[in-house]
């Protein structure tokens, strides 16, 4: 009896696994938080939508961040248990992944259509997303220019809305070195703080320095760091005087996150990293005082070259045909489709790289966001796809720290440029 | 004649009682030992393979010693092992002491009081990297920290100080946040040594007219010495693997002033994807752990004569 008893136990055990074989695809997703993209809420109604029209394809999803992101990613790619989707942008699914032979080759993707349309939006966005064989590895939705921040309020206060053009969100290197004077005049000390505590929010630092005297990052085929140039040299060495003569700070203790919660906190008057998704992320942590007001960074001749932030779709090559298939079918689907892609660009809270789709946002409860569209005129060259990038990254807030501390500018920036382009 | 039969028999049976009981012990263990062949001495091996290979996540390829000698040429892996030298030299004692001198007070309190002070101490123990980090780097924060406002308060300093920013304070911050993780289990362990002293050695010294210095070195001490031991191997362990800290407040910043071998192990291995070489140092660090290990054991050895 005893014997029968574990006999049928037994069976009932095994018996799913004689089930009716399951003709759906199951892929997964693994995304970053882009906009509402980390929110599963928005994502679940995505994929709802879609399985709406591809019933057949189901999509599990894994939600990442930047602290340990990346982490996960390089585990996941050594022990061979990629996701079939990953949604980031050029540096990690061109430069990184990709130059590294991980991802699959999504050029099918392209048609001629859809690259008109986004080289409409943006050529740079296009050349970004395939590497220097042509080989296109990332399948764009949305994009925006990082750009920096001001207290309206506390340059109201101090005289300081003469030296920037309120119409046009930008300013001269020297409308900024007067706004400061003018803010430290007023007693807003700290004005700004150019942290380098890590590599979190780096887009800010790289685009001020460049832009202060209209250096470059790399050069114009992203083979090699060029911050060794005259202009940038010059730009480090003045942010290096302003700290030394306290009309800027610089804190090696603090990265992005933090700089915004001291601007957001109105302990700072300027913020050096902001986008339009910082703006509805850090709407509600406000202090009373605080009137946001985005600017581009400081040039010398007025006109800006903003770091651009792109994030789409890249597929790992985990060998399954079946599965790179749906996988395709979902990232056109949430890219392409006429009644999907506008909404997923909107999740983002970004721009979208199609032309075609216009303002996302008009009429909308983040039209809000519109106000960043102006920025992106002055996207300027996505250069985050230049080799070593991942060192780099590590070698520039080591070099702004030792140029904070003290260092001489040329030679710091000779070690910084000497290990960046090993 | 039956006699040896019977004796040759019974033998026998305590030879296969034994055999079974061996294997019931090992049928026992295993479980965990597959655990730990799966998840200690597997990786452990691979890595030691792995540090004689360049391998990343684009080559892999026999190097021989040249991850070694890249490390021994490296000045960051330089400062990373002063740095975590430091940090074992000056937090094992002050951990080891304090413990000591705080379980050897609050074991003498009423039960009740005891268990308290044992909750309170070991709180930081049980309470998340993650959320340890937090408030402390609220604590550290240079315009709205409470320490600079404590410090400009008493005036001891005159303007605020940027803790964490600072090359020459970053790493005591550091240590002080791995202390104050770092002495709850010693002092429970502590306690517990110290209720488990034989209490008729301590009358019959109190009788000799012994001191309390004299008690504790020459009766306590030695009791309390297994104790000791282990407090000490394993905060010397925990010191030399401190890394979570460094992660979440200064990337092994400002100017590697931070930078210890288990934070550059991780940013070579998971930023650079250089594995090999990352696990070239992790087979250094080893021996130095265990190196560290060994003499705390013979001077522990040699104490107890």
């Amino acid at each position: 009896m005893k014997k029968l008893l574990a006999l049928l136990l037994c069976a009932i055990m095994i018996l799913p696994a004689f089930a009716f074989a399951d003709e759906t695809t199951e892929i997964s997703l693994w995304t970053y938080p882009i906009g509402s993209w980390g929110d599963p809420d928005t994502v679940n109604g995505i994929i709802a939508k879609f399985n709406e029209v591809h019933p057949e394809i189901k999509v599990k999803v894994n939600y990442l961040d930047y602290a340990s992101g990346d982490d996960q990613v390089t585990t996941a790619i050594e022990a061979k248990t990629t996701p079939d989707i990953v949604m980031e942008g050029p540096e990690r699914l061109v430069a990184n992944w990709g130059a590294a032979g991980k991802m699959l080759d999504i050029s099918d993707l392209w048609d001629d259509a859809v690259k008109a349309d986004i080289i409409a939006a943006s050529p740079a966005v296009e050349a970004a997303c395939k590497n220097a064989e042509g080989i296109y590895y990332e399948y764009p939705l949305c994009m925006t220019t990082h750009c920096m921040v001001i207290n309206y309020n506390d340059f109201e206060a101090a005289g300081a809305l003469q030296y920037l053009d309120e119409a046009t969100h930008t300013w001269t290197t020297e409308g900024f070195l007067n706004a400061l004077d003018a803010l430290e005049a007023a007693g807003y000390l700290p004005t700004g703080v150019v942290y380098c505590g890590g590599q979190g929010g780096d887009q800010g630092t790289r685009a001020l320095v460049t832009n202060l005297y209209s250096g470059q990052f790399t050069n114009a085929d992203h083979t090699a760091y060029t911050m060794d140039s005259e202009e940038n040299i010059k730009a480090l060495q003045l942010l290096k005087d302003l700290v030394e003569a306290g009309k800027l700070d610089a804190d090696p203790g603090i990265v992005a996150g933090d700089e915004i919660a001291l601007f957001c906190n109105s302990t700072l008057s300027i913020g050096f990293c902001w986008n339009a998704s910082a703006a509805v992320s850090n709407k509600a942590s406000l202090a009373d005082d605080v009137k946001v007001f985005p600017m581009a960074f400081p040039s010398d001749d007025g006109v800006p070259e903003l770091q651009g932030g792109i994030w789409g779709f890249g597929l790992f090559d985990n060998g399954d045909e079946a599965r790179a298939q749906a996988a395709k079918t979902f990232v056109k689907f949430v890219c392409d489709d006429e009644n999907q892609a506008a909404a997923s660009v909107y999740a983002s809270g970004f721009f979208p790289t199609r032309a075609s789709l216009g303002d996302v946002y008009a009429g909308t409860d983040k039209a809000e966001n519109g106000e960043y569209a102006i920025f992106m005129p002055f996207l300027g060259d996505y250069y985050q796809v230049t080799g070593n990038w991942a060192a780099q990254r590590t070698e520039w807030w080591n070099l702004l720290q030792r140029i904070f501390a003290g260092g001489d500018v040329a030679a710091e920036v000779a070690t910084y440029c000497a290990n960046a382009n090993k | 004649m039956q006699k040896t039969a019977l004796r040759s028999g019974m033998t026998v049976n305590m030879r296969q009682a034994r055999r079974r009981e061996n294997i019931a012990g090992y049928l026992f263990m295993a479980p965990s030992l597959l655990f730990f062949l799966g998840f200690v001495i597997f990786p452990m091996v691979m890595c030691l393979v792995y540090s004689f290979t360049s391998y990343t996540m684009t080559e892999f390829s026999f190097a021989g010693l040249a991850n070694y000698q890249r490390m021994f040429q490296d000045a960051i892996f330089g400062k990373a092992l002063i740095n975590t030298i430091i940090l074992v030299l000056v937090s094992v004692p002050i951990t080891c002491f304090f413990s000591l001198w705080v379980a050897s007070i609050i074991s003498k309190m009423a039960d009740r009081t005891t268990s308290f002070f044992r909750c309170v101490f070991y709180l930081p123990v049980v309470t998340g990297s993650v959320a340890v980090t937090v408030v402390w780097k609220w604590i550290f924060n240079r315009y709205y920290g409470v320490l600079n406002y404590l410090c400009m308060s008493l005036g001891l300093i005159n303007r605020n100080m940027n803790w964490l920013g600072d090359p020459s304070t970053a790493l005591w911050c550091i240590l002080t946040i791995l202390l104050t993780t770092s002495v709850g289990q010693p002092i429970v362990l502590y306690v517990s040594a110290l209720n488990n002293v034989d209490q008729s050695l301590v009358e019959a010294a109190s009788v000799d007219g012994a001191t309390n210095l004299q008690t504790f070195w020459r009766i306590k001490w030695p009791q309390i010495m297994p104790t000791t031991l282990y407090i000490l191997v394993i905060t010397t362990i925990n010191s030399f693997q401190c890394f979570a800290l460094i992660q979440l407040l200064t990337s092994g910043g400002p100017n590697h002033a931070t930078e210890t071998i288990m934070y550059y192990i991780y940013y070579n291995a998971f930023k650079l994807q250089n594995y090999g070489y990352g696990s070239a140092m992790g087979i250094i660090l080893a021996l130095i752990i265990a190196a560290f290990s060994a003499l705390q054991f013979k001077l522990a050895k040699t104490d107890n004569g």
